[in-house]
């Protein structure tokens, strides 16, 4: 099969990630036709501020799915990562310093990450199962030792963290200001720096070949174990850190509240292209999958649909994603063989 | 009949439900140790009328919903879109009951309406649980997407409708008779009604995995879903037909969750997932599909029963049950990957 | 070529849980030659393998390389001493590129941390071109067909300083013209002093490529020798262990018309193809890889319907859209892939032998577990499976008694057509012998058979009429007075080709 230039064009004009950014800027004009304010440097930032642990917990997962797993465990480990700091600063067993709450949160999440991996690499478990099982153990033993309370208050330290901003924007109509907080880097360094990783490394590229042929990775000499392992421990230790930047930026810590974010993490992951049977996928995808779920979540109300319907609507463009995903990879086996 | 013939029958056949399956006779083991530990524990509160009283008004809900869980898992797929439809479904029922009998000052003022109005909520939800599966099912079968994806979405669809439809706060006070579904017994004889549901549902769950041709294609479809399509087998239609019975299942558990709690909304039961999930793999099923057997997922169900109440009779709360949950669900799954080992060890000694 | 030997297997024994795979295996490879290892399926060819390239450890016997004798060798060390093997499924990542298939593993060995694009595209394009192959290294490999798989499977191989390739089965899978191609790399490669060897058990392509061959039976060496010591007889006696059979197919002349096929076509698979099957007939259709053979089958079985043409079954024209079609009008169907396609391993023989005829035992709202005992009790009698019970799964039962079960299958169903695609690719020469039986059993009582196959010898023992496939038209429809060389002849169309050369 020949393929010409312009097929080629074709082909680059009706990929998966063109699509997405053509569904956002769609949305984005009718949002600003219903509501001319939507088109300002606020709604950027406020999408920003909405999207910075959406972001983190996706290149996680992300990483999860390429080596061919899938972990729907990191909301119970980040509840716990962000609580227990929380509770043991209130009950004056820590000291009030924020190096000190991340390292917690970030051995809280090792702790559970190998866990996990024990489970998936050397039990050899459905990754699923296993993670839904460390997922019910981390919550249920959580409240368990600990009790369930809300923390509202931050320590001081990370207070004056929540306060360092980069960018303050004033709305020149109504006055209100729109900060972008320093915490913005995170997901922002965290990306490029698996973007890095995941092409430059053979690190890296061992995930892709566990996740595209484990038998033909384990013939090629990658060690497919480790690389699993460190595939749940990354995600364990990035998800501790993400869930206290949640409680830093949302000023709340308690031991449900990021629950359930597992669906909305892993569907970003799959509308951006990374594939559930592993090996595909990769930051620009996902980082486009993030703005769309993130753009969706927070600004549905823009499109007229009532609070109560956006659970439905998100669960709409999910589909949608992944069945586009679907026919995006039958049209490419279509194109045929060379 | 010579003698012969009848020993091979009877070696044959083994016992005529339990059969010689390990798996379903640790169960039964892990079952008494609970009772051994309870009787050493408690057993002034465990071994009670009232114990079991609660048990039974307790275990139907979820008890419905693995059995779905188990016919999807058997077909090689999943189904985590289950506690959704049983929301969605539970809404609507309620809604039905709320707004067409009315209750003033405690008094159901058109009490002829009661029955067919009750059967109609229970009919609609079962539909709809039925119409939900199928989606799934046909989302899976024509774009050929795995059922873990399909299934979570699935979830927030399922989960969204019911939140758009009750706009958020849950939905309460429907009529005694409503309610008695799940929290009343038979007159006179005392046997909860929710057990003869239950008992009613496992026959036909039984029924049709074993006896029927859907049954066998749907362990057919789990075991090689190639092979099933090379013999002829609609796997489109099986796969659409099997979501579709766990979607009707789902509904069943829908009703019994609203009458139970007397209270629909779309986040009752966030735990029924993991729950159901525990409960197949533990009743043996195998998490890649074609093995499995309904006796198992009932056993498992039992036995989790027992267990959340020698919980509650210890004062322990849902979370300590959910935390043991977990650590089961390990345990079984690392208890089925070594008999898998050995098994193949021995296949391999003799071959 | 030269007379230096670079690998020497003496003895090698290895038994896995009490079964001896490997008896005493003597192997010669010389540097620079393409030798050939052949041996009927099951005969411990691919253990043998393992042994070479250090995945099995040899429970007796010795190893050398190079005149060096090598104790307890793991991957690695096979690797390192320059032995590289090319698996039926080439091992290969589907979701990465060209370039990074070939240079990934050698980067891997160098213990690199870092990914240098660059030099990945070099030691690509450098692999490529040592081998002839032209393919985009920036392509994806699951685009790729079979053979440029193969081709990046080798490029892989020779960049790793090899100087022992082996190839194990590497012709199943290619198109006539995609053989020569690989032969000619194979042949390229065996210039530059590399050893090669070839597992492979037809014949004809033995002939033209190997310059010593090796037969191993049962696990045990059988004899070995230049290519020229070897005739036909020869070759399958050594193979088989007994003579060339003689006594072929030959049913009662019949006017009994069972199956027309007039023009069957389907774009890019066949075109116009047509051939009659009449009562007791067997029919053998055969081609390379990409002939159309497998695809007619496919078709008959409406699991890829052709597009036009006529099918005339039993006097009644009838047309087949799907595979439900084909099941309503009484056609059954022996798929290639027995594991992946015809059975349900971990389902009991019972299972299996009632999964396509299932609705017949329905019986008051219910299926009749005593019946579908039954049927696979008399099945088991009657076709000969060797097996205790219908209980037992079929993961537990033999290539060629698992062949069995899914020809049970379809018997059940009553066909009145039955197509069979490679009824014996691994089943042992016993069982072989059985099912050929079995298919002239049906024959004769008025079931057209159908066998698709490109065993050579199967075919002219067991078909009355051969329809030969050639880029998917018709080149032959002969009886079975054929003997194999000329049939192989006929299959890459080799006149043509003596032609050109001329």
């Amino acid at each position: 099969m020949i393929t010409t230039k312009n097929q080629k064009l074709k082909m680059a004009l009706t990929s998966t990630p063109m699509i997405l950014i053509y569904v956002m800027v769609v949305f984005c004009l009718i949002a600003a036709i219903r509501q001319p304010a939507f088109i300002s440097p606020a709604t950027a930032i406020n999408l920003g501020r909405a999207g910075i642990f959406t972001m983190c917990f996706a290149i996680c997962e992300m990483v999860v799915i390429i080596s061919g797993g899938i972990d729907v465990s990191f909301p119970a480990i980040g509840c716990v990562a962000m609580y227990v700091p929380m509770y043991m600063y209130y009950h004056e067993m820590l000291p009030d310093n924020a190096v000190v709450f991340f390292l917690l949160s970030m051995f809280i999440g090792l702790v559970f990450g190998i866990l996990n991996g024990v489970l998936v690499s050397y039990l050899r478990l459905p990754p699923l199962i296993a993670t839904l099982a460390t997922s019910s153990i981390a919550s249920g033993g959580l409240v368990m030792a600990l009790g369930t309370r809300e923390f509202t208050t931050l320590p001081p330290s990370l207070q004056s963290l929540y306060e360092i901003n980069m960018i303050t924007y004033m709305d020149p109509a109504t006055g209100f200001t729109y900060p972008l907080t320093v915490l913005f880097l995170v997901p922002v360094i965290l990306c490029v720096v698996m973007a890095l990783v995941l092409r430059y490394t053979m690190l890296g590229r061992g995930l892709y070949a566990i996740g595209g042929d484990q038998n033909a990775a384990r013939i090629a000499g990658f060690n497919v174990r480790r690389l699993q392992f460190f595939s749940y421990i990354f995600c364990g230790v990035m998800t501790g850190a993400t869930a206290l930047i949640y409680t830093t930026l949302m000023h709340s810590s308690t031991t449900t509240a990021i629950m359930g974010e597992e669906m909305i993490i892993i569907a970003a992951c799959v509308v951006g292209g990374c594939r559930l049977t592993g090996g595909h996928g990769g930051v620009g995808g996902t980082v486009l999958g993030v703005l769309l779920i993130t753009l969706v979540q927070n600004n549905l109300n823009m499109l007229g649909i009532p609070t109560c319907w956006q659970t439905f609507a998100v669960g709409l463009v999910l589909l949608l994603g992944a069945i586009m995903t679907s026919i995006q990879a039958k049209r490419q086996a279509k194109l045929g063989k060379v | 009949m010579s003698g012969k013939e009848a020993r091979l029958k009877k070696t044959g056949r083994g016992l005529p439900v339990i059969g010689r399956d390990s798996h379903v006779l640790s169960i039964i083991g892990l079952m008494i140790l609970v009772c051994i530990i309870m009787m050493l524990l408690k057993p002034e509160s465990y071994f009670t009328g009232l114990n079991l009283r609660s048990m039974i008004f307790q275990f139907p809900e979820y008890g419905v919903l693995a059995l779905g869980m188990m016919a999807c898992m058997i077909a090689g797929g999943i189904d985590l879109s289950l506690v959704g439809i049983m929301n969605l479904t539970g809404v609507l029922a309620a809604l039905i009951v709320k707004n067409t009998i009315i209750i003033e000052n405690g008094v159901v003022t058109n009490p002829g309406m009661v029955v067919p109005i009750i059967v109609l909520a229970c009919v609609v939800a079962v539909v709809v649980g039925g119409a939900c599966g199928a989606f799934n099912g046909f989302i899976i079968g024509y774009f050929g997407l795995p059922a873990m994806l399909v299934t979570l979405c699935g979830l927030q669809l399922y989960t969204g409708l019911a939140y758009g439809i009750t706009g958020g706060p849950a939905i309460n006070g429907m009529c005694d008779a409503f309610k008695n579904i799940a929290n009343g017994t038979i007159p006179g004889i005392g046997i909860p009604w929710v057990l003869l549901i239950f008992i009613a549902v496992l026959a036909v769950v039984v029924f049709i995995m074993k006896c029927t041709v859907f049954g066998h294609e749907i362990y057919f479809l789990g075991s090689n879903a190639q092979a099933a399509m090379y013999s002829g087998i609609n796997t489109m239609r099986v796969t659409v037909m099997t979501y579709m019975f766990s979607g009707i299942l789902g509904g069943i558990s829908g009703i019994l969750i609203t009458s139970h709690l007397n209270s629909a909304k779309s986040s009752n039961g966030s735990t029924y997932t993991l729950l159901s999930l525990l409960i197949v793999v533990l009743g043996g099923v195998h998490p890649d599909g074609g093995r499995g057997r309904v006796i198992g997922v009932v056993l498992a169900v039992l036995l989790l029963q027992m267990i959340a109440n020698a919980f509650g009779v210890m004062y322990l709360d849902d979370n300590a049950k959910t935390f043991a949950n977990g650590c089961l669900l390990v345990a079984a799954l690392v208890l089925s990957v070594v008999m898998d080992k050995r098994a193949a060890k021995k296949a391999a000694a003799q071959s | 070529m030269s007379d230096e030997v670079f690998l020497k297997l003496e003895g090698i024994k290895k038994s896995f849980g009490g079964v001896h795979a490997l008896k005493g295996v003597d192997l010669e490879i010389r540097k620079g030659e393409i030798h050939c290892l052949a041996g009927e399926n099951g005969c411990g060819k691919s253990t043998l393998i393992k042994a070479i390239s250090g995945v099995h450890d040899a429970d007796e016997g010795s190893i050398w390389i190079d005149g060096e004798k090598v104790e307890k060798m793991k991957p690695m060390d096979a690797i390192n001493r320059g032995i590289q093997v090319i698996y039926q499924d080439f091992a290969v990542f589907p979701n990465l590129t060209v370039a990074e298939n070939i240079a990934l593993n050698g980067e891997l060995k160098n213990k690199q941390k870092f990914v240098n694009w660059k030099s990945i595209h070099e030691i690509a394009a450098k692999a490529m071109a040592q081998v002839g192959a032209d393919i985009d290294p920036d392509v994806k490999l699951e685009r790729l067909s079979v053979a440029n798989k193969q081709m990046v499977a080798i490029c892989r191989a020779i960049i790793n300083d090899a100087k022992l390739l082996i190839l194990d089965e590497p012709t199943t899978a290619l198109t006539a013209r995609e053989v020569d191609k690989l032969w000619d790399i194979v042949r390229s490669l065996k210039a530059k002093g590399i050893a090669i060897m070839i597992v492979n058990h037809k014949l004809d392509e033995i002939y033209r490529i190997a310059d010593r061959l090796t037969i191993l039976r049962n696990g045990a060496y059988v004899s070995s020798g230049p290519i020229s010591e070897y005739d036909q007889a020869r070759f399958t006696r050594d193979m088989t262990g007994h003579d060339v059979s003689e006594d072929k197919y030959h049913p009662e002349e019949q006017k009994e018309e069972i199956l027309r096929v007039e023009n069957l076509s389907r774009k890019g698979a066949f075109e116009n193809v047509s051939f009659t099957l009449h009562k007791g007939d067997v029919l053998g259709l055969t081609g390379l890889l990409g002939s159309g053979r497998g695809e007619i089958g496919e078709a008959l079985f409406g699991i890829a319907p052709a597009e036009s043409g006529k099918i005339v079954l039993n006097g009644k024209e009838i047309t087949i859209k799907s595979v439900a079609d084909a099941i309503a009008n009484d056609i059954g169907y022996v798929p290639e892939d027995r594991l992946t396609q015809g059975l349900f391993m971990d389902r009991s023989i019972q299972d299996n032998t009632i999964a396509s005829s299932i609705r017949r035992y329905m019986k008051g709202g219910r299926l009749d577990e005593q019946a579908m005992e039954d049927v696979t009790r008399r099945w088991i009698d009657e076709i000969g499976i060797v097996a205790p019970s219908p209980k037992p799964a079929v993961r537990t039962l033999s290539g060629g008694n698992a062949q069995k079960v899914v020809i049970a299958k379809w018997l059940n169903t009553e066909p009145k057509l039955f197509i069979l695609d490679g009824p014996t690719v691994g089943v042992d020469i016993g069982a072989k012998a059985e099912i050929h039986a079995i298919l002239h059993d049906l024959a004769q009582r008025g079931i057209g058979i159908i066998v698709i196959s490109d065993d050579l010898p199967e075919l002219v023992q067991n078909c009355n009429k051969i329809v030969v496939m050639r880029d998917g038209k018709v080149a032959a429809s002969i009886d079975n007075s054929i003997d194999e060389r000329s049939l192989s002849d006929l299959l890459i169309g080799a006149e043509k080709q003596e032609g050109d050369k001329k």
